[in-house]
């Protein structure tokens, strides 16, 4: 019983950052109709801004270590924003429903801003202190606060932005416009501007997620790619665009992670994966909820 | 005088000025290193390619090396092979087409390693590296030369040093990273392992770039090993599994054969790391170091933060042992040089060192130097035991 609970709550914990990640990344792809193989650059630059502001706040200013990552977040989430903004203006606003033309820049956005933050940041991991120090036991199972922490901010942005795709004005015209670009055109939604509100708010999640996992694993220039690479399982097996199948997605592959890392061993889990992948492509294409949403 | 009398003279003192210029100038030799330096063994990169300039400023301040009546200055090109094969054939790539190099004086990693291998052979160009597969060596590969310690050499007394520490441990939890230099080691510890009457209850493969190792610290924590042998796993990726490790409240016998870099795995793990034994780490400050190691240990520490150790210092070795060879074989043909390798004893970090290993891989392309066995010890690899290789004792009497 305390094994399984382990595993479980092993689940939440890597399924969280999981589905945050990919929430932004099926968001992006639902209104542009775009894939975008940067999305990992927007996790990473935050991870790396985190890590580094956090020393600084801490070694050089003395601040303490909840206050110096508070004001690391933040502008974290800023930083990315306006990356997020730099790169949808003088790109992806060209490539708006173009698969190819969105392959390519973002290919090679990606590996602009890999060589950029390799320069910047150098090659040697980064790791930072726990903003919260300390285990639990939940029922057998044990885990840092601080993943609790994390555990618990993912799970509250994932509801903000599940009420905010379902319950708000701008969250029914990125459904609109996901649903149908000329018909929400035509009700006066101003594609373009949505578009963007769209891309800000996935890239604005692939923050979230960098900046909380900064605190619990070592941060690297390439950290968002090794998650990017899920995050495409993710959506591929929760559908594509779908919200409920991003978060579905994200905790059946942190189940099969958990559990198959457990019972076999984490390459077979990690294979699991494709072939399961595989498999829906051939009896289900797209995706578990695919259609569910639209 | 006329206009063509003074053009001629001009044209002609020019002429034989450029001459004796080129005449006087020294050639260049360029040398490759082919290391990760991003990603999560960035650190074995930056030390590697720090240790490869050293021997490269030494051996050009002290005149370069002097081969068939030409005197050569070594140029050093680093390139980034992330630690896998697919960037690994691309930097061979440039390194040897493009660039031409002909000598490639360190590269990271079986996978990459192969994959470079796969070209160097065929262009004929020399392959120092640090693979640990044993598939890498053998008579049908001449010019590839191992230029550190790899399981065959450290495993057996870096696991008999533990086993003697702790007699009472009877079973051991494996796992290593899935690619070539995790599945070549894996066999090779296992049965070491159980000569030493260690029994084997798991073994357990890895990607790298793994984040995530809270599965596999459950197993472990589960399987209640007397010991956790972390393979060939990088220290950042022991550094997390370490926590994950501990968070659990497993605290066995800590074992990294491929443990280096000792600053890097305090730093990720804490207290967490203390009392892990390392393979290939090395106290270079101590009193067993030499003048040499300490010297460019204390370098590397200023400039990178971080202690050298098996890995990365042995590109200054593979500097140095290239240079003994190419002034002894008196050519810079790499055949030639691959051929005089094995029979020159060079002076390296370590002291006298040598080529050899011919018992074990059918051909002597095994640096022979001590293996060093360290232990984390309030964030800093010390050295517990250093054992030379008898063939190594034989070849300097």
């Amino acid at each position: 019983m305390e094994l399984q609970v382990q595993l479980l709550m092993n689940t939440l914990q890597i399924g969280s950052v999981y589905v945050l990640f990919a929430l932004g990344l099926t968001l992006i792809f639902g209104v542009m109709k775009i894939v975008n193989f940067a999305h990992g650059t927007f996790f990473t630059a935050a991870a790396l801004i985190v890590s580094s502001v956090m020393i600084w706040g801490v070694d050089t200013a003395g601040m303490p270590i909840w206050f110096s990552y508070l004001i690391a977040f933040v502008l974290a989430l800023l930083v990315v924003c306006i990356i997020g903004f730099v790169v949808y203006f003088f790109g992806f606003q060209h490539v708006l429903k173009d698969l190819n033309g969105s392959f390519i820049l973002s290919i090679g956005l990606l590996l602009l801003l890999n060589g950029v933050y390799l320069i910047l940041y150098g090659g040697v991991p980064r790791s930072i202190p726990a903003v919260v120090p300390g285990n639990i036991s939940f029922l057998g199972a044990s885990l840092t606060i601080q993943r609790l922490l994390l555990m618990i901010v993912a799970a509250i942005i994932t509801i903000g932005l599940y009420v905010l795709v379902h319950r708000t004005k701008l969250g029914l015209s990125l459904r609109a416009v996901a649903e149908d670009q000329e018909a929400a055109m035509l009700q006066g939604i101003p594609y373009r501007r949505v578009a963007l509100y769209g891309f800000l708010i996935g890239a604005t999640l692939a923050a979230c997620a960098g900046a909380l996992m900064a605190t619990v694993t070592p941060v690297t220039t390439v950290i968002g790619d090794d998650f990017l690479v899920k995050a495409f399982i993710i959506i591929i097996i929760g559908g594509l665009g779908s919200v409920l199948g991003a978060i579905l997605g994200g905790l059946l592959i942190a189940l099969i992670e958990s559990f198959g890392g457990y019972y076999f061993d984490p390459s077979t889990a990690t294979l699991a994966m494709f072939v399961l992948v595989i498999v829906l492509l051939i009896v289900r294409p797209q995706g578990i909820l695919g259609h569910a949403e639209r | 005088m006329s206009m063509k009398k003074i053009i001629g003279i001009t044209g002609g003192a020019l002429i034989a000025l450029f001459s004796a210029q080129t005449a006087f100038s020294e050639e260049i030799l360029k040398v490759g290193v082919s290391a990760p330096m991003s990603g999560a063994a960035a650190a074995w990169g930056l030390g590697f390619e720090y240790a490869a300039e050293q021997a490269v400023e030494k051996v050009n301040s002290e005149g370069g090396i002097k081969a068939g009546g030409e005197t050569y200055k070594l140029e050093l090109h680093t390139y980034d092979n992330k630690y896998n094969a697919a960037e690994g054939a691309k930097t061979a790539q440039t390194m040897l087409n493009r660039e031409n190099i002909n000598f490639i004086v360190g590269s990271i990693g079986t996978a990459p390693v192969k994959a470079t291998q796969a070209l160097s052979e065929r262009k004929g160009a020399i392959l120092f590296n640090t693979g640990w597969g044993k598939s890498i060596k053998g008579p049908e590969y001449p010019l590839t030369f191992t230029q550190m310690n790899t399981p065959f050499e450290i495993l057996a007394p870096f696991y008999g040093y533990v086993k003697e520490q702790h007699p009472d441990a009877k079973t051991v939890a494996m796992i290593t990273p899935n690619d070539a230099t995790g599945q070549e080691l894996e066999p090779v510890a296992i049965d070491t392992w159980n000569s030493l009457d260690v029994e084997v209850i798991s073994t357990d493969k890895y990607e790298r770039g793994t984040t995530e190792f809270q599965s596999i610290a459950t197993k472990i924590a589960n399987s209640n090993a007397d010991i956790v042998d972390f393979g060939a796993s990088p220290p950042t990726d022991v550094g997390s599994m370490l926590k994950a490790l501990d968070v659990l409240g497993w605290n066995g016998v800590k074992v990294v054969p491929a443990g280096t870099s000792a600053g890097t795995l305090s730093k990720m793990a804490g207290a967490a790391a203390e009392g892990t034994y390392l393979g290939a780490s090395a106290d270079f400050t101590g009193d067993s170091a030499s003048d040499v190691q300490k010297e460019l240990n204390a370098g590397a520490m200023e400039k990178l933060g971080e202690a050298l150790n098996g890995i990365t210092i042995s590109s200054y070795d593979a500097v140095m042992a290239l240079k003994k060879a190419i002034e002894t074989a008196d050519s810079i043909d790499p055949k030639k040089v691959a051929e005089t390798l094995p029979t020159i004893v060079f002076e390296s970090s370590y002291g006298p060192a040598a080529f050899g290993g011919a018992d074990v891989y059918g051909n002597p392309q095994q640096i022979l130097v001590p293996v060093m066995i360290t232990q984390l010890r309030d964030g800093n690899a010390v050295e517990v035991g250093r054992i030379s290789p008898a063939e190594l004792k034989e070849r300097l009497k």
